[in-house]
């Protein structure tokens, strides 16, 4: 398929030759700088959230600690139960 | 339209992925005026459009971490700006048959020959403007893809979200159908005498 295979050429011609419309100077800044603010918050964040020291300790240390914590704390409760029961 | 060179574009997209905003400008300034004009003709409206382009861009940069390194931006921006039309044409849609005693509180829309059409450079841009406006908006969609963004029909096929074989019969009838309202009008004729030469 291409583009000049009919008999209306011309009419695609005639698309193909349209002016271009853009927005306002003032729009078109508008637009940048707030697009320039989320592209620089987007990657502050995926930088932060790359970090080597944050993500290990968010994905591993972290859960580890609490997890051991937990664990701890379920054995002395069942420790001191079984004293309480006399095991 | 000049399209983007490959090389060119990965590397774009590459630094715009690291969220270097000097590439997004360049990227801004390429296709903005081209995302725009689509948006306007689809629309019809410059309120709407403005909109439309403003979520078009938003969307590029929340997202612009996750491109692909292969990613098309012609084909990517248009596909958004598409969608986003889409879905703003059916929401409006439902406004219309829910509410319609709101929508007679808000202004019409402008009627042709707007500002726009007037602004038209020639007499053959209006009347090829006025045709494209008169066609269905898939329709005015492939041809304007297809023959003013210079997309390939594989980028407009998905653009669109269909298939090669579908876009080609689509952007036949929409052909038939600008011709059909393009026909036995002078200026027309004169810009046929001339392709012809």
């Amino acid at each position: 398929m291409t583009l000049h295979d009919g008999e209306n050429d011309h009419h695609i011609a005639a698309i193909a030759a349209l002016k271009t419309y853009d927005v306002s100077q003032r729009h078109a800044a508008r637009l940048r700088t707030e697009c320039h603010a989320v592209l620089q918050t987007q990657s502050r964040r995926t930088v932060g959230a790359g970090s080597g020291n944050g993500t290990l300790f968010r994905r591993i240390i972290g859960p580890a600690l609490a997890g051991a914590w937990c664990l701890a704390y379920l054995v002395e409760i069942i420790r001191r139960a079984a004293a309480v029961y006399g095991f | 339209m000049t399209p983007m060179d490959r090389d060119d574009e990965r590397r774009l997209v590459a630094r715009l992925r690291s969220g270097d905003t000097d590439a997004f400008d360049d990227i801004y300034d390429a296709y903005r005026p081209r995302v725009f004009a689509f948006l306007l003709r689809m629309s019809r409206s410059r309120t709407v459009a403005e909109d439309l382009l403003d979520e078009t861009w938003l969307r590029l940069v929340q997202h612009a971490h996750t491109l692909r390194p292969d990613t098309r931006l012609a084909a990517w921006l248009f596909t958004v700006a598409r969608n986003l039309y889409w879905s703003y044409r059916r929401s409006s849609l439902v406004e219309e048959a829910s509410v319609p005693e709101l929508l007679a509180l808000w202004p019409s829309p402008v009627p042709w020959p707007s500002p726009f059409d007037l602004a038209a450079a020639s007499e053959l841009q209006r009347r090829v403007e006025r045709a494209l406006s008169a066609l269905s908006p898939q329709q005015r969609e492939v041809l304007l893809l297809v023959g003013h963004e210079g997309l390939t029909p594989t980028d407009a096929a998905a653009v669109c979200g269909i298939g090669a074989e579908a876009l080609r019969q689509r952007l036949s009838r929409a052909r038939a159908a600008l011709a059909e309202q393009l026909d036995d009008t002078p200026a027309v004729a004169t810009f046929k005498k001339g392709y012809a030469t």
